[in-house]
């Protein structure tokens, strides 16, 4: 056997060996089959020794740190089977319940405030329109009759609240068509809101702005 | 045996130990047994134990093997920890460690290459010389060492020595030293100078030595 690396051998099992040399023996020893031999045999040589030691009873804190860190690939219990979370939200949502139902019982019906709009001809005041709102987040445009429209044209449907900037378009309209709008994306409907149709281009206006003829207007009314 | 001998006067104690010498007390007799002056009790490892089953069976996951080797080896395991890192907590700390590689590592544990109980204690023993090695140790070799170290100046040996023991029975005194205090309490080169006030280049020859005769007694 080659001397050299049974002396290392040795003094790695012996534990003599500086920290670098150790470092480097324990990597060699799963490539190298010599060495991995000499130190078993090492190993062997020396193990009567270790009875040299006296046995220390350890900590009861031990075996459970051990076992505590056997596993940590054990699937944890996932949220879908938690008891406590489910019984927490079912208990939650009675009360919830209780709550509203109490609610329910015991206050008049808060009615949401209504709306209705008439658009009419700024020329001669004739109906053409009506908007109905039975809540503040969407409306309904229904014609009254026909208009008519010309081929290279198409009606703009725009609203415009007290203190906004200017008119928000609503989409385009066609005639005789009962179009219902959301308004989700505006503020909730408010008294005297500005209602109108304007003749735009058929693809609306390019502005963004109306440019075209007023054909309809009118101003939203409070329903008691 | 000779140790049959002295230890009748307490064979009634427990039978899955053995008993070993102390320093203190004047020597009995002579050669080997002339270091070894009292008996004490060491606990032995129980024959019955099966470490290869033991293993395997870690090695299906069933950590209940594992709790039965702590059972078995954890104080004696500790104890060879405890002598070379020389504090309870990172001996723990050392022990802990080692049953994790022991739990990982059981499943590429290979019988050919030694006894299995063999590997388990060399895994303990590593990890602690890694650590006081990886720790530097020697800056910290000062009088409160010393101390520490005092009580493992002279070494026991249990009743059932074996041809390890005869061989360092041939070894002088002072370089048997070295070989025990190396492999027993961790301690370099050059804290076995310092400890034996022997040169280091003495104490590095001696146990190059030491460690040639010990192999070819041993053959």
């Amino acid at each position: 056997m080659n001397e050299t690396l049974d002396e290392l051998a040795s003094e790695y099992v012996l534990g003599t060996l500086p920290a670098e040399q150790r470092a480097e023996v324990e990597q060699r020893l799963p490539h190298d089959a010599q060495l991995r031999a000499a130190v078993d045999a090492w190993e062997q040589r020396l193990f009567p020794l270790t009875v040299l030691a006296e046995p220390v009873p350890p900590s009861a804190e031990l075996w459970r740190r051990i076992q505590r860190n056997l596993a940590p690939a054990q699937p944890r219990e996932g949220w879908w089977n938690l008891l406590a979370l489910w019984r927490g939200l079912a208990g939650a949502g009675l009360v919830t319940t209780l709550v509203l139902a109490a609610l329910l019982l015991t206050r008049p019906p808060a009615l949401a405030p209504s709306f209705v709009v008439v658009l009419v001809a700024p020329q001669n005041q004739a109906p053409g329109w009506v908007i109905q709102a039975s809540n503040n987040q969407q409306i309904q445009l229904i014609p009254l009759g026909v208009m008519e429209v010309p081929a290279d044209k198409a009606l703009q449907f725009w609203t415009k609240g007290d203190g906004w900037q200017g008119p928000v378009s609503l989409g385009l309209v066609k005639p005789g068509q009962t179009l219902s709008v959301p308004l989700d994306k505006l503020p909730p409907l408010a008294p005297n809101q500005l209602f109108e149709l304007t003749l735009e281009d058929p693809r609306g206006s390019p502005t963004g702005k109306p440019t075209g003829p007023i054909q309809a207007i009118g101003r939203a009314v409070k329903v008691l | 045996m000779p140790a049959r001998d002295v230890n009748d006067n307490a064979g009634h104690q427990h039978k899955r130990g053995a008993f070993a010498f102390f320093a203190g007390k004047p020597a009995p007799t002579e050669g080997w047994l002339s270091l070894l002056q009292g008996w004490k009790y060491v606990a032995l490892p129980d024959a019955h134990f099966d470490y290869e089953a033991c293993l395997s069976a870690c090695a299906r996951g069933e950590q209940r093997a594992l709790r039965q080797l702590y059972e078995q080896d954890s104080s004696r395991l500790l104890g060879v920890a405890l002598r070379i890192v020389r504090d309870k907590a990172l001996a723990e700390d050392v022990v802990h460690d080692a049953f994790m590689k022991i739990w990982h590592g059981a499943g590429s544990f290979d019988p050919s290459r030694g006894s299995a109980r063999g590997w388990v204690f060399s895994v303990t023993r590593h990890l602690a010389l890694n650590h006081v090695r990886n720790h530097h140790r020697e800056v910290a070799l000062g009088e409160e060492h010393e101390q520490l170290a005092a009580p493992h100046d002279t070494f026991e040996f249990p009743a059932r020595a074996g041809l390890m023991h005869t061989c360092l029975q041939q070894l002088d005194p002072a370089r048997r030293n070295c070989i025990l205090h190396a492999y027993v309490d961790g301690y370099s080169h050059s804290e076995i100078a310092s400890r034996l006030g022997t040169p280091l280049g003495t104490v590095k020859a001696w146990i190059k030595r030491s460690l040639a005769a010990l192999r070819e007694c041993m053959a």
